[in-house]
This record gives C-alpha cells, structure tokens and sequence, in this order.
C-alpha cells in the first residue's frame, strides 16, 4: 500500500440503543480502490456515509489527506459521491448537473463547460449535455453521476451499490469502466456492494463487514483463498464445512464422520477432543484420487445435475455435504446417484475456519 | 357503440349538464339587462365601476402577497418534514386540516383581543397593519391547499437522496431549495398559488370583518343591492378562476421534466 491517505479509526456508530458500527479501523493508501463488501445491514453503507459525513460517528475518526474531517459538514469535505438511485437533478440538463459542483465552487462559465466538456469525453457521452436525465437509460444515468461527482476534482471518490438498480450486462460494463476511469484518474475510491464478483473483480482490497464489524481485509485472492472467519468463508464464494474432532493437534490429525483425516499443519491451540470446521472451495475437490491431491474422503454421491459442459455433484460424507463441479467428459458416463465415490483434494486446500 | 361506453357518455353528459347549465342560465339572466334584446350592459356596468376596479386590484395585490407567504412557510416547512422529521408529519397535516374545520370568523375575533387597538400589538390600529394581518388570515385559510399541494409535488422527488447529492457537491441549505427543491415543485408551488389566489379573490369574512377594501365584500355588496350585475360577477369570477387553471395547466407544459414525471 502506498501512502495511507484515508484513515477511518475506532468508529462506532450507534443509532439509541442499537450499533451499527463497531470498532472499525482501517488505512487507505492513495488511489487505492477498496470495496466494503457484506449483506444487508452490516454496516458497510453508514460506515461510507460517515466518510461523506451524512452520518456523525458516536466514536472514533476519519482523516483525509492529513486532516480530521470527522466533524465537518458534507459541503466541507471535497469528497464525491455516486448514490445507488443515480440522485441526478432531473431539473438540470446533463451539462448542468456535472457543472453543479463547480458552479457552487465558483467556477467561471468558460473553465466550467470546458471541464463539462471533459467530463462528457471521460464517460464517453460527449453528445448527450443537452438532454435530461430521464431521457436517459439507466447506465447512462449512472456514468453522468459518475462525472458529476468526479467533475470538482474530489479528494475521495465513495460509491454507494452504484451498480445495484442496473441490468446483469449493463452492470459488468460499467463496473470496468469505473474501475478504468478510477485508474486513470488516480483518485482513492471506496465502494459499497453486497455483490461478490463486483466486489472481487475491481478492488485492490476488499473489507468484509459483519454485524458491523470488519471481519477481514485483504486483496480479493487472500479474501477468497485465506478466509479468516467462518462468516468470510461463507460470504465470499461457495463453500463446502466439514465439522471434525481433532485426534492428534500436534501432528495435525482429524476425525472427519468416522474417517480419518490427516491435515499438514499445526492444529494448536486446539486440543484433542475439540471440534473444528474445516472448509473446501468446491473448485479444490475431485472425484477419485489423482495426482498431488493426497487428501481423500469417502462419501457417497447424493444428486448429480448435468449442465451442459459442468457437472455438478453433490456427495455426502455422514451429515455433511460436499458440492463439487466436474468438466462433462463425453466418454465418461456422469457419475450415479446413491453410488460410493471418493473425494480427493490437497490437504493445504483445506481452511480451518475461525468463528 | 357499446353499452359501457354509452353509459360513460351519459354519465359524463349528465355531469357536465348539472354544471354548465345553471352558468349558461347565469349568463344568460347577466345578459338581459336591456329590455327585450341580449347585451353585455351589466359586464360593462360592473367593469365601469370605480369600485370594482379598486377591490379587484386590491385582491389581487392581497393575493400576490398571501401566495408569497404561503410558498416561504410550506416549502421549507413540507422540505424539511419529508427530510428530517417525517415522523411529526401527521402533526403538520393534522394542523394544515384546521382552517377548514375553524371558521375564519373565529381568526377574525382570535386577531381582534390579540392585535385590537389597546393590545401590545396594535396591529388593528392602522392600515396597513390590518393589511398584514389580512394577508397572513388569507395564508392560513389557504394553507391546506398549499400545504397538500407542495408535499405532494415533494412526494414525486427523492428528497432525501438529491439533498445529499447536492451537499457531497458543496451546495449549502439556499442553493439546494432555490436551485433544486423549488424548481422541482413548481408545478406544485403554482397550483397552490393559484387555489390561493381563488381562495383570495371569493373571501369574504375576514375581508368583511376587518373592513378592507377587497373583492369579496364587494361581491356580497352587489349581490344584495343589484339585479343583473351580480350575474355578470359571477360569469366573471368564474372566468378568472378558470383562466388561473388554465395557467397552471400551461405552465405544466413548460415544466423542467423529471423522470419521475417524464411526457
């Protein structure tokens, strides 16, 4: 991370008797994109909303660029914001509503429609200055936000599931071309979603938040590969838990329903005895034993739903179960439900989760 | 023609009926002034009359500042419920709803010990302190009107998310109502503007009351003292009044759209 240039630290936020936000810390280098990803009601759209200072922390604070912001006004931080519900002025043509913030600035005319302009090009709509927003599509409504936010030269680009209210196809469009603009210009953006690929596709770092809380940060490979809790493993990606009684902590041995497993690590504190959650990424298991996949399991092949070029395949190792994709191979018959099968994968694959 | 749409035709028929033909019958009584013939005699009696033309501009003055008023205390006030309070707005409404079930003879009195002469505020004492008390009595009595009317444009516009999108841009409280909210409610503000203005333009018992030179009193005065010329007022009124919707509906033609309220 280059140069920490956001700093949220210790924030709580409580609304009477009930918290939303919890003892949230975090450092945002310059430029950097970072995604507050969780499901309804985390706490990832107020803790952004206290960044803009639509909301004041009950606790803690928020610096940009050297400087306390936590208790200015919203017209006084020179931070830009792209809502979910696009929020354009329908009054105001296009041009006008991306002038806005820089006639409230004081702009002259001239600098302004010239940085108007140059907005239009960026989003590539330079024809549409004229029109009204509900002459609009929606993505096209959406990227005018964009420019209208990036227009006065924002020291903070927040975006608020921007993508949410748009088609499945116009919805990857635009998240690469946000992601884009964000690169070309430089400017350190944080972006709210619930939307895992979204969030996985076009951050440098994701926040996972939980009942409030920042459970992890990381790049989208250590979210997905070294989940640090249950929850994040559970959130991000699809997930196979296996509950095992440890046998031997020290050597790294499990009892997985009845069969024993040995993992290559360390399982301490954890003493013999305790139960544990282990999980497996559908994509790290296969049918029958082959190659560096020294970990096997027995189980039996509970549902089998052909896909076309993916077969998907559920198994069950006592009362848990075990999803998994297999390639169609035309000259292997899929696999029969009801039918014994063994499940082989890398040991190293397997996360032992925290709670 | 089918039988649904013939008794929709009939239905429509009857109403407009029930309507227009006490206002033709009106028109027509104005207009047999002069013996034996149809003129416009009693029209030009009443536009001839000194008096009509002083309450008329009297009203209207009366009216411009009543509809002033109104729109400075309801847009900030229904603004500022559907943002930060929406929980009292029953309240408010609640409060809107009084003028109609309190008659205005009651603010007349209400005015009298509170503004008399020998009061603190002797408001009553002079001209134009009665006129600015007449005009803030026509703001109450039109306030249901205004009130309804401006919290229902308001209704049509995310208030709460432009206001933000406006101050993350640097806009302070009168950039964002002058420059976002009132050119989104205008349409809004107008139809209350112009109930207000009929509601002006017809009143008669505060004006009465308050002894003002306005139109209502002058109405009532015809009324009771003339034949023809209190017909002829009344086509008039009825002209003014629809040429006010007229405006508003031309106005609505020109209306920045939204997408809320697209062609």
């Amino acid at each position: 991370m280059t140069e920490t240039y956001l700093s949220i630290q210790g924030v709580k936020k409580s609304f009477g008797p009930t918290t939303v936000v919890r003892d949230f810390s975090l450092d945002v280098g310059r430029g950097e994109f970072i995604s507050f990803l969780g499901p309804s009601g985390c706490g990832k759209t107020t803790m952004l909303r206290m960044v803009a200072g639509f909301e004041e922390p009950s606790e803690g604070r928020i610096v940009v660029g050297g400087k306390d912001v936590t208790h200015l006004k919203p017209n006084q931080r020179k931070i830009g914001m792209v809502f979910q519900a696009y929020a354009l002025f329908p009054n105001l043509t296009v041009a006008q509503n991306i002038a806005f913030g820089l006639r409230v600035a004081g702009m002259p005319k001239a600098e302004s429609a010239q940085r108007v302009q140059d907005m239009l090009k960026l989003i590539s709509l330079p024809q549409l200055g004229d029109r009204y927003p509900y002459q609009l599509s929606g993505g096209q409504q959406q990227r005018v936000a964009l420019a209208r936010a990036l227009a006065p030269k924002p020291r903070l680009l927040l975006l608020d599931e921007p993508l949410s209210a748009l088609d499945a196809k116009v919805r990857v469009s635009l998240r690469e071309e946000i992601r884009s603009i964000q690169k070309e210009l430089g400017i350190t953006t944080i972006f709210v979603t619930h939307d895992q690929e979204e969030a996985l596709s076009i951050s440098d770092r994701i926040v996972v938040m939980n009942n409030g809380r920042a459970d992890q940060a990381g790049t989208p490979f250590e979210i997905y590969n070294r989940p640090s809790t249950r929850f994040v493993a559970n959130f991000v990606g699809t997930l196979n838990v296996l509950e095992a009684r440890v046998l031997d902590a020290q050597a790294g041995s499990v009892d997985v329903a009845g069969q024993v497993l040995a993992l290559d690590r360390d399982l301490a504190p954890k003493r013999k005895g305790d139960m544990i959650s282990l999980a497996l990424r559908p994509e790290a298991v296969s049918l029958g034993r082959a190659g560096a996949r020294t970990g096997a399991l027995a189980a039996t092949i509970a549902d089998v739903h052909f896909l076309g070029s993916v077969i998907r395949v559920r198994t069950k190792i006592g009362d848990s179960t075990v999803s998994l994709d297999t390639f169609n191979d035309p000259t292997m018959p899929p696999p029969v439900s009801g039918t014994p099968a063994e499940l082989a994968f890398a040991p190293r694959d397997l996360m032992v989760l925290a709670d | 023609m089918k039988a649904g749409k013939f008794w929709a035709w009939l239905t429509f028929g009857l109403g407009a009926a029930y309507f227009i033909i006490p206002l033709l019958a009106t028109m027509e009584f104005a207009m047999r002034m002069r013996r034996g013939t149809y003129s416009f005699d009693a029209f030009a009696v009443v536009f001839g009359d000194p008096r009509f033309q002083q309450t008329f501009g009297y009203s209207v003055v009366a009216a411009f500042f009543t509809i002033l008023l109104g729109v400075l205390i309801v847009v900030p006030t229904a603004y500022w419920i559907r943002l930060r309070m929406p929980h009292i707005r029953p309240v408010i409404e609640f409060i809107t709803l009084l003028p109609l079930v309190i008659p205005a003879i009651v603010i007349v009195f209400g005015y009298i010990r509170m503004y008399g002469s020998n009061s603190p505020l002797p408001f009553l004492g002079s001209a134009r302190g009665t006129d600015a008390l007449l005009v803030i009595g026509y703001a109450i009595l039109a306030l249901p009107y205004m009130y309804r009317a401006v919290d229902t444009g308001l209704r049509t516009i995310d208030v709460r998310t432009l206001t933000e999108a406006a101050q993350i841009l640097g806009a302070g409280w009168g950039t964002i109502i002058m420059r976002l909210i009132l050119p989104n409610v205008l349409i809004a503000v107008l139809s209350g503007a112009f109930l207000t203005f009929a509601i002006v333009i017809g009143e008669f018992t505060v004006a009465s009351l308050l002894n003002r030179p306005a139109f209502g009193p002058y109405l009532q005065n015809i009324g009771a003292n003339r034949a023809y010329e209190p017909a002829a007022l009344a086509v008039i009124t009825f002209v003014v009044t629809w040429g006010c919707m007229s405006v508003i509906q031309m106005l609505a033609r020109f209306a920045p759209k939204s997408a809320n309220r697209p062609d």
